[in-house]
């Protein structure tokens, strides 16, 4: 009879590899591997000069898009991890949030360094 | 003198558990399986195990737990029956991408509909794709020893797979046989305490699971398929040293019986292989030469010794337990993997199925005596007239 050997080891190329069992050391800010901004249609554009730093935009937002510059006293947005769903502008207690198209801005949606 | 006992099956996969001194345990009730449960939380009760007791919310919670468990470095125990299995169908690849060696005790059960407490192997045959390391036992003792077994194999540095340690449900779960009882410090001598290379540690942070790159997924996927791939080697290996240690003589994947010059085999595996024992008996006393290849793993399937194994024979009838409809052999599941396994076998033998045992019905003495006379005119003609046979209700059978 003919035995066939199936496989016994595959060769991964080393830019393929991946750590056992996909554990990846834990982000200690932001997770630089997987960018969200460019799912975004729509951002957040504050009016600093409404915003009373309620911080309802940094409780509300499921991605940590917004923090306070204690320094500065004013909000920050993070336009690589903010995918755009405009939970801050439906939240805000003073108005100083509003939609705006992706389109309207210089460079438009954040582009990833290699696009799928 | 080792101390014997008198066990069904549940009880033996619990005693199996306890011996392997499991730390975290994760139960939710549903037949037949729950017996294990019962065993464990009354050993636990009792001050005799010294293990964490989580009751889940669900099947889907009991796994989630064991993830979460072998993840922090304990060795965690669960399982499940019919559709409490599937119904925790999502948990499954994650532990196998996760490379965490949890267990899952199963007592199979039929899925529904409609309601039916028997046994059938289609709950865990449908989880075959999961990357969990998958078999079935015989016997109580089988069970017991595959229980310990098992985790030695998935906490091997070279596997790190999670296991479905299965039995039949009720014909194996609920049947009491005779059990010997291993020496826990023969236990603690085969199976050493269980160490993750990445146990969750506050003083090192890492992300279980995190979100990657298109591009990474099929490294993953690579990843758990080398390690089966390295999984066969470990196999024959633990079980070379169990045979030593405790003195049984396990085969790793194919448990062969009366094939010295059979003509035709049952191919099967589980609880109804020791019916297949007794009919090979009864028909060699009349002079049919028929013999029995026990499967000990299905995941992974030893497509080698399968393929050196019963290409030895004329015939041979893959005994089917699960279902998988629609499939290119129109029956069960076994049939898929034995004639692709004999593909590149010179003179392959004749390759039938037979569809019994479906929703815990007893494969019976005469449905062997059936299969064996289309198996003897297969071995005689060197051909099938049917990939599958509907034991009772088709021509022939």
């Amino acid at each position: 009879m003919s035995k066939k050997k199936y496989c016994e080891k595959f060769s991964v190329p080393e830019h393929l590899t991946v750590p056992l069992g996909a554990c990846i050391p834990a982000p200690v800010k932001e997770q630089r591997a997987m960018i969200t901004g460019n799912w975004r249609t729509e951002r957040p554009v504050i009016d600093h000069e409404k915003c009373n730093l309620c911080l309802n935009c940094f409780i509300f937002c499921p991605d940590s898009s917004w923090h306070l510059d204690e320094e500065e006293e004013k909000m920050v947005w993070n336009a690589d991890f903010c995918k755009g769903c405009l939970l801050c502008v439906a939240e805000c207690d003073v108005d100083c949030l509003d939609a705006e198209n992706e389109l309207n801005f210089k460079g438009g949606v954040v582009r990833l360094d290699k696009p799928y | 003198m080792a101390k014997e006992m008198f066990l069904a099956g549940c009880s033996a996969a619990a005693y199996g558990a306890a011996l392997a001194r499991v730390e975290v345990i994760t139960s939710f009730p549903i037949r037949p399986y729950t017996g294990i449960m019962m065993e464990l939380s009354k050993l636990v009760a009792n001050g005799e195990l010294d293990a964490e007791f989580v009751h889940g919310e669900g099947e889907h919670a009991q796994v989630a737990i064991a993830y979460g468990a072998a993840a922090a470095g304990a060795r965690a125990y669960t399982g499940s029956s019919g559709v409490g299995v599937t119904y925790a169908m999502e948990c499954y690849s994650p532990a196998s991408g996760g490379r965490l060696p949890c267990q899952m005790a199963i007592a199979d059960r039929a899925l529904d509909p409609p309601g039916d407490f028997g046994s059938e192997h289609t709950d865990v045959m449908s989880c075959r794709d999961q990357g969990w390391i998958m078999g079935w036992a015989e016997t109580p003792q089988e069970v017991l020893d595959n229980t310990i077994i098992y985790y030695r194999i998935g906490e091997d540095p070279r596997v790190l797979l999670p296991q479905f340690c299965c039995q039949d449900g009720y014909f194996v779960s609920h049947i009491p046989g005779k059990v010997v009882m291993p020496e826990q410090s023969q236990v603690d001598e085969f199976l050493p305490p269980y160490k993750h290379p990445h146990a969750l540690d506050p003083t090192k942070p890492i992300s279980h699971g995190p979100q990657i790159y298109p591009d990474q997924g099929p490294a993953i996927n690579l990843q758990r398929a080398q390690a089966f791939l390295d999984t066969p080697a470990v196999i024959e290996e633990v079980i070379e040293d169990f045979n030593k240690i405790f003195g049984r003589d396990y085969k790793p994947f194919l448990d062969e019986y009366r094939t010295d010059d059979a003509d035709f085999v049952f191919f099967i595996q589980g609880g109804h292989a020791r019916t297949a024992r007794f009919a090979v008996n009864h028909l060699r006393e009349k002079g049919v030469k028929a013999g029995m290849v026990k499967l000990r793993f299905v995941r992974p399937f030893p497509t080698e010794a399968v393929a050196e194994t019963l290409s030895k024979f004329k015939a041979v009838g893959c005994v089917e337990n699960s279902t998988s409809y629609g499939g290119a052999m129109k029956g069960g599941n076994l049939i898929h993997e034995v004639r692709s396994a004999l593909y590149d076998v010179d003179n392959p033998p004749a390759v039938t199925s037979f569809m019994s045992g479906l929703g815990g019905e007893v494969v019976s003495l005469e449905e062997f005596y059936s299969m064996a006379k289309v198996l003897a005119e297969a071995a005689k003609t060197g051909k099938v007239e049917q990939y599958v046979y509907w034991v009772g209700f088709d021509k022939g059978v």
